[in-house]
């Protein structure tokens, strides 16, 4: 026994320390304290108080999925909506829906460019005017999404191609138009700049 | 002392002992469910509680230059019915109406009790209520348990919506990514299409840029409540994440191929070609800006168009050039030094070189005071043979690879020809060697035609040829094809030769047909045969017409090419079309128009 400890420690240390190997075991029931009343509310009660968090958490969650779940329903629903829309509108922007409307109000494209030199007054270009193909533009360059879709001549008065009340776009067009031709800009005092910097 | 302390020992080795092994035999047991059998057991657990959903990775848009949506993708919906289902619910309201007796189910019974649910839906979907009725009849004649029969495929959302809203309990919905290109035919050819069912795309840009468009479709899976199907939190297991395709960005400006495309389809009914293509490319940049091909495909109805019109003849169809091959050897001769704009020679209506070939004009003439300029003016073999024998054939050749010819264009377009360059000018007979100074004994394609305007216009610098802007992933990263030119003739070579397209457009036979106001612009005209797939010529002639504007200053090179046009065979059935597709590019661009006027170059001596 001895010669173990005499590796680290002095020997004569532990020599006395000898006779303690010796003393009685202590009697039972002497060195427990006694458990307390309080401890075991605290412990029951800590796990109580876990056990109605993670409820309350775990319904709060459960909540929240039933919440995402009608967001999500709720977007499938907007989403598609957006789609539709969207195509709709894809739809009346094509060219060749715009150009069928156009032909529809009776304008001609001009293929003759004349430009107009603000600098000196110069016109480049022979000014004349349209003279468009009496054919149809629509079979030229066809698309199949806009068949059906109704020009803006053969809507009621007001109403735009999805059917809504548009505040007589078409009307105020057509009133408009012989008040701008009455009214021409000035001319004489040079030529009409706007005033932008 | 020794027999107390030792059967404690003894006790508690005995349960150390048991509990080592009980211990031992559930982690060997953990081990086996967590790591050996881990994989499978989830799976089986998965499959148990809950079913794979398919998340779907929408393929990319195709925009133009200006971000207008030409291809996109949209969700329609396959209609599907039970029969099976359809026939339990008669047969369950049949039972509650007798319960003591066991029930069954004639077929008049069947359709007299669907017909109702049957003539709602049938007009949502396209059908007659009838019809929906004798759906489901057959299918069950055919088989009792059939359980999913399609009504309608590739409905849309309004259609779904309103199927939905009957809440018949035998119809369902499949979703059914589709593709719908908004401006219809409008750069239909370039586009390309996929195929109505599956998706695969088939012709086009659809087909040669699948990488970047194509999406790749997800797959999740998720516990779900019994009674509603609400996902359970925490439950989502993603087996593979859904990746949406890249944004394709082409350098076609949609509003000016929509003119151009009316603008040529106009011409092509009114001379009655068989087809046409117009080129119209960026100078500076080598971009195009619109290709039209009539006829055109509407992408969104492929089978209305001819299978053969359904592509881009542009890049396709490789065509003899003709004449307006002249300015290439022109550009070359000038290159080597050999000649000026106004060097002069004598052409005759026939031309006999030594080496035996023997070279006509178009029509008799007598002989002829040319310079250079005027052999491109009176668009003249024989001059054109005297000046370009004064380089060699391998020369001419090697310019002509400079130019792009004899293989693809940077674009690589389904399908794209090469163009044949004859073989190599080792290969060529001696009638070749003097044709291929004036477009004949080769083919090039359209575009390639519009790339070598491009290099004349932009002081003989090359551009590559661009269709494709760059691709833009979901991610945001943006691919871009390169943008180095190469140069190919002199920058005098070059502009000489430009001088003297102006010369043709201003001198040459066309000149009242094509004229732009207050531009100088220089142009050539061609007149050519067409090989046919069998490699004999088709009838007729493609008579073209290439230039650009404004040439002080070339911004924009058109090149328009019709095919057969019968009842007007020749370029003049393509100077108008070039005339006014000119006009609108240099009126949309707001080009500033030309000061001076061209500069003159005598044409005769």
């Amino acid at each position: 026994m001895s010669a173990v400890p005499a590796q680290s420690l002095p020997a004569p240390r532990r020599a006395p320390e000898r006779p303690r190997w010796l003393r009685p075991a202590p009697e039972p029931g002497n060195g427990r304290a006694k458990p307390r009343l309080a401890y075991a509310i605290i412990a029951v009660a800590g796990v109580a108080v876990i056990v109605v968090a993670q409820l309350l958490l775990s319904i709060a969650i459960t909540q929240g999925a039933y919440d995402i779940d009608h967001a999500t329903m709720q977007q499938t629903t907007l989403d598609r909506q957006e789609q539709q829309l969207r195509e709709d509108l894809d739809r009346v922007e094509s060219p060749q829906y715009l150009a069928a409307n156009a032909e529809a109000l009776g304008m001609v494209p001009n293929s003759n460019p004349v430009l107009l030199r603000l600098s000196d007054g110069t016109v480049s270009g022979d000014p004349s005017a349209a003279t468009g193909g009496a054919a149809a533009s629509a079979p030229l360059v066809p698309n199949a999404l806009i068949d059906g879709v109704p020009l803006v001549t053969e809507q009621p008065a007001g109403e735009t191609p999805k059917g809504e009340t548009a505040a007589g776009a078409v009307d105020e067009a057509g009133a408009e138009a012989p008040v701008e031709a009455q009214a021409p800009p000035p001319a004489g005092d040079g030529l009409p700049t706007p005033a932008t910097h | 002392m020794n027999r107390t302390s030792r059967h404690p020992m003894r006790r508690i080795l005995a349960s150390a002992v048991v509990l080592v092994v009980l211990v031992g035999v559930f982690v060997v047991k953990l081990v086996d469910i967590q790591v050996v059998r881990a994989q499978a057991l989830n799976a089986k657990s998965q499959d148990a509680r809950s079913q794979p959903v398919k998340v779907w990775g929408a393929r990319g848009d195709i925009v133009d230059a200006n971000g207008t949506v030409l291809a996109d993708s949209v969700m329609r919906y396959d209609i599907v019915i039970s029969p099976k289902q359809a026939e339990l619910a008669v047969l369950e309201r049949k039972q509650a109406k007798h319960p003591k007796q066991k029930v069954e189910v004639t077929t008049e019974e069947l359709v007299a009790e669907i017909a109702p649910a049957a003539a709602e839906l049938g007009p949502v979907v396209g059908l007659t209520g009838d019809q929906v009725v004798g759906v489901i009849t057959s299918k069950l004649a055919e088989d009792p348990d059939s359980d999913y029969a399609f009504l309608a495929k590739q409905v849309d959302t309004t259609a779904y919506e309103a199927v939905k809203a009957l809440d018949i309990a035998w119809v369902y919905a499949e979703k059914h990514p589709s593709r719908t290109y908004p401006n219809g035919a409008v750069g239909g050819n370039l586009l390309g299409f996929l195929q109505a069912d599956d998706g695969t795309p088939l012709a086009g840009l659809e087909l040669a840029e699948d990488q970047c468009l194509a999406g790749t479709d997800g797959e999740v899976s998720y516990l779900h409540s019994a009674a509603d199907w609400v996902p359970i939190p925490g439950s989502e297991v993603v087996h593979k994440q859904a990746k949406d395709g890249g944004t394709l960005k082409l350098t076609i400006d949609a509003d000016l191929q929509y003119y151009v495309q009316r603008v040529a389809e106009e011409q092509r009914r009114a001379v009655g070609a068989d087809w046409a293509t117009v080129t119209v490319m960026e100078v500076k940049t080598g971009r195009l800006l619109a290709i039209a091909d009539v006829p055109t495909v509407d992408p969104n109805d492929p089978s209305a168009t001819d299978a053969e019109d359904r592509g881009s003849r542009a890049f396709t169809a490789p065509f003899e050039p003709g004449s307006t091959f002249k300015a290439l050897t022109a550009a070359s001769v000038l290159d080597a030094g050999k000649a000026t704009p106004v060097d002069q020679i004598i052409a005759p209506y026939r031309y006999l070189p030594p080496n035996g070939a023997n070279i006509n004009d178009s029509s008799y003439h007598d002989d002829e005071r040319l310079t250079l300029t005027g052999v491109l003016v009176d668009s003249s073999n024989t001059g054109m043979s005297m000046f370009g024998e004064r380089i060699s054939d391998r020369q001419r050749y090697d310019d002509m690879l400079d130019f792009g010819l004899g293989e693809q264009t940077e674009v690589g377009f389904p399908e794209e020809a090469a163009g044949d360059l004859h073989g190599d000018p080792d290969d060529w007979d001696n009638q070749t060697k003097y044709a291929t100074m004036f477009g004949q004994g080769l083919t090039t394609t359209a575009v390639q035609i519009a790339s070598v305007y491009q290099t004349l216009a932009n002081g003989g610098v090359r551009m590559p040829v661009t269709l494709v802007d760059g691709c833009t992933t979901a991610d945001g990263e943006t691919t871009s094809p390169p943008a180095q030119g190469t140069r190919v003739v002199s920058e005098q070579a070059a502009d000489d030769t430009s001088a003297m397209l102006e010369r043709v457009y201003a001198e040459g036979w066309l000149a009242d047909q094509w004229e732009i106001p207050g531009y100088r612009v220089a142009a050539k005209t061609g007149t050519a045969q067409v090989a046919g797939p069998d490699g004999q010529y088709l009838p007729g002639y493609l008579v073209s017409v290439s230039g650009f504007a404004p040439a002080d200053d070339p911004e924009f090179v058109v090149s328009v090419s019709f095919q057969n046009a019968v009842k007007m065979n020749s370029s003049a059935a393509s100077a108008p079309v070039f005339q006014e597709v000119m006009s609108q590019v240099l009126k949309k661009y707001r080009t500033v128009p030309s000061g001076a006027p061209a500069p003159d170059l005598p044409a005769i001596w």
